[in-house]
């Protein structure tokens, strides 16, 4: 017998040997998770699951990161106050990594294997829009998504926290035709935020008189805006509305300060400016910029200066404060919602908090009190108008009362 | 008011009263201008010219029509990338490896920037030890790791974008996500003819010309150059006349990893430091160095300008989406036409 034929039967013994324990090690974990336990009766005595899926690293960590620690920070608070109808929360956190493919598996993951009752995250519109099947529709859990977006998201079961088009466009466009001129510019980077967000406040724009007189897009990563800069200074603009992004946005705002565009007259704003953004240029190079969102340091409400010093205390080591821009606002408020909607419903089943939730008001939080407008899906808040002076935000106008975010 | 012809592809005016645009007759900016659609629309009317008054005297067309700024920035930009290309391009044509951590290098230099201006420290101090921090950097990782890959480029190609990636996620973990702002040691502008001019984006052109002289001197005429050039045409006949060949393999690499960090260290000012600020560069710097030719120092530097010029030149012609594109549809036209880069001096 050659060596050959004396190994052939051993290796076919064991490739059946991995067959085998492969299926025996499939057997028990598919087992334990769906035959042995039935689901109900096992997480009637356990905790209640909190999915929490974020962009922890990648690009979009800056927003990631606050988020998850806000979601980690609410939780123990719900948990230090005995948890939801008697049953702790579990918080399961899962990192998307600013990787939508990659973040598809994880909210699987959520849905399918941990089997949690809820899901807050995402950041980005692509990356709400990458997730949201999968957790909604096959996932047939509830899903608050907690940043400021272009709007136009109605599907069913999915909840928006954040600030629409309308509520950063309504007051503010006014208010930048008021204190800057009539003449807009709109830089902007080439994804569906900008482009949407554009055509509601070009409307906008032009309702109240005033004029888009460039509207060009980017790609996301550009970093060289000279013709754009020397278009808006040759046009006479008065209002460069903003939405590139960083660190591109850095280039941008350089260059319009270089050409003294704020020196003549001239008025920048950019709506998903926070606090946190402050570093990304110079404070010279920002001075006069107007932003307008859900929540600032300086608007001194009660309810977000305690939130933010509870934040400060936990997460002082940190590099991203707590601020409206990064989501952290909006995450506080969708989890504090969903509680208030899980009490009322005395239930985590998806239908009946979701029924609960069309109620769900909170008397205080960032930015103060805020609620879901029935059948929207979407939250009212106040909105606040700020502008940096000297390397700080001052706020100099705020909303008359909760703003409607007009969608759905 | 009438307005006419520049830069009519670009944006979009609204108004009832707009005329159709009219030809210029400047320089060769308003002819590539002219060559695009303009982008016209029912009750959205092209604008052009930037919305200079046709009624203007000849010299205040001239003034208006930014000759200055555009020549500015196409020779600013060129000068940035000419900056980030030249090591990658002593690099690559030097030693035959692609290095795809270069994006990191540059923000390995602008991270030392920031490091020191964080640290109290004046900022050109900074910038004169991100070279030396970066190199030495680039010294030991080509030690340790870069040194296997001579003789398996595909195999550096990968090797070194999953240094790069390390690297980029240590400094993203090193700023929290964070994008920060250093503040050039030149601020603001000067102004020619009433046109600002920024101050620093000048100082980057003198100083990326110094370089380039600098490092041209050292690699065609220094002993060391002559070195180098020998360890890469014939390394076995280099190391017979007793030139170590690893160290100036080593040597050559840790001057390319300065060359980059010196690129990053000047960006800094003008961009914001983040840890992606590296990444937008890369693939085009790639292109540079193709379309310079391979294994020549000076097509990498030509190329650089080439590949900067035209980012910086389009987008004041056409829709700076599409010029990212007709960027490398240029670039890879050029290639086809003349395979061996425009200066291939293939030294082997």
């Amino acid at each position: 017998m050659s060596k050959q034929d004396s190994k052939k039967p051993q290796s076919e013994s064991r490739r059946e040997f991995l067959h085998r324990s492969g299926a025996l090690a499939g057997m028990t974990a598919l087992g334990a998770g769906s035959f042995l336990y039935n689901p109900t009766e096992a997480r009637a005595a356990d905790a209640i699951k909190v999915g929490i899926a974020t962009d922890l690293t990648g690009p979009i960590s800056w927003g990631g990161v606050p988020n998850s620690n806000v979601a980690k920070m609410v939780i123990d608070d719900l948990n230090a106050a005995g948890g939801l109808l008697g049953r702790p929360l579990q918080m399961v956190l899962e990192d998307t990594a600013t990787n939508e493919q990659l973040a598809v598996t994880k909210v699987r993951k959520l849905v399918t294997q941990d089997k949690v009752d809820v899901v807050f995250g995402g950041i980005t519109s692509s990356m709400r829009n990458a997730i949201k099947d999968t957790i909604v529709n096959r996932g047939k859990t509830l899903y608050l998504y907690p940043q400021l977006y272009e709007g136009k998201e109605c599907t069913p079961f999915l909840y928006c926290t954040g600030p629409t088009p309308a509520q950063q466009c309504d007051t503010f466009i006014p208010w930048l035709i008021k204190n800057g001129g009539k003449k807009f510019y709109l830089p902007s980077a080439d994804y569906v935020w900008p482009h949407t967000l554009n055509a509601y406040a070009r409307k906008v724009i032009e309702k109240n008189g005033g004029e888009v007189v460039g509207e060009e897009y980017f790609p996301v990563d550009h970093n060289e805006y000279s013709a754009t800069v020397n278009k808006i200074m040759s046009l006479g603009v008065n209002n460069v509305f903003n939405t590139t992004i960083p660190p591109g946005v850095a280039a941008l705002f350089k260059q319009l300060y270089e050409a003294g565009f704020q020196k003549k007259g001239g008025r920048l704003s950019c709506v998903f400016y926070d606090e946190n953004a402050l570093s990304i240029t110079p404070a010279h190079e920002i001075e006069g910029l107007a932003t307008c969102l859900d929540f600032f340091h300086d608007a001194k409400d009660p309810g977000g200066t305690k939130i933010r010093a509870q934040y400060d205390k936990l997460y002082s080591a940190g590099k991203t404060q707590f601020t409206a821009g990064t989501a952290a606002t909006g995450m506080w408020r969708a989890i504090n919602l969903w509680a208030v909607a899980v009490k009322d419903a005395k239930s985590v089943k998806r239908e009946e908090v979701a029924k609960a939730l069309e109620n769900a008001k909170l008397a205080d939080g960032p930015g103060g009190p805020s609620e879901i407008v029935p059948g929207k899906r979407h939250t009212k808040m106040n909105m606040y108008i700020a502008v940096v002076k000297s390397g700080k935000y001052e706020v100099v106008e705020k909303s008359n009362g909760l703003v409607d975010p007009r969608e759905c | 008011m009438s307005k006419g012809g520049c830069l009519s592809a670009v944006y979009v005016i609204q108004g009832p009263n707009v005329t159709l645009p009219r030809p210029l007759t400047l320089s060769w900016v308003s002819r590539i201008v002219r060559a695009a659609p303009p982008a016209v629309d029912v009750g959205r009317r092209a604008s052009n010219l930037c919305g200079i008054n046709v009624e203007a005297s000849p010299l205040e067309r001239i003034k208006a029509l930014n000759a200055i700024p555009f020549f500015f920035d196409v020779f600013a930009y060129g000068a940035i990338f000419v900056l980030v290309v030249l090591g990658l391009g002593v690099i690559a044509s030097l030693m035959g490896i692609f290095n795809f951590a270069h994006g990191e290098f540059v923000l390995l230099g602008a991270y030392t920037v920031y490091w020191f201006d964080r640290s109290g420290m004046p900022v050109w101090l900074g910038m004169l030890a991100a070279p030396l921090v970066v190199g030495l950097v680039g010294l030991i990782l080509e030690r340790v790791a870069i040194r296997r890959f001579y003789a398996a480029p595909i195999v550096a190609m990968l090797g070194t974008y999953a240094i790069g990636l390390a690297l980029r996620e240590f400094v993203r973990s090193l700023l929290g996500g964070q994008f920060y702002s250093v503040v050039a040691p030149a601020v603001g502008s000067f102004d020619i003819g009433g046109v600002s001019i920024s101050k620093w984006r000048t100082a980057v052109i003198v100083i990326t010309l110094l370089v380039m002289v600098l490092s041209f001197l050292l690699l065609t005429r220094s002993k060391f150059g002559l070195q180098v050039r020998a360890a890469l045409e014939n390394p076995a006949l280099a190391r017979a006349s007793g030139i170590a060949t690893s160290r100036v393999y080593a040597i050559t690499f840790a001057f390319g990893a300065a060359l980059a960090g010196l690129a990053g260290a000047l960006m800094v000012p003008i961009y914001a430091l983040s840890a992606d600020m590296g990444v937008p560069f890369l693939i085009k710097s790639f292109l540079a160095v193709l379309l310079g030719g391979m294994g020549s120092f000076e097509g990498s530097i030509l190329g650089a300008a080439l590949v900067g010029g035209t980012s910086a030149a389009l987008p004041w012609a056409i829709k700076p989406v599409v010029a990212d594109v007709v960027v490398f549809l240029i670039a890879i036209a050029i290639v086809k036409v003349r395979p061996e880069g425009l200066m291939s001096k293939r030294r082997s």
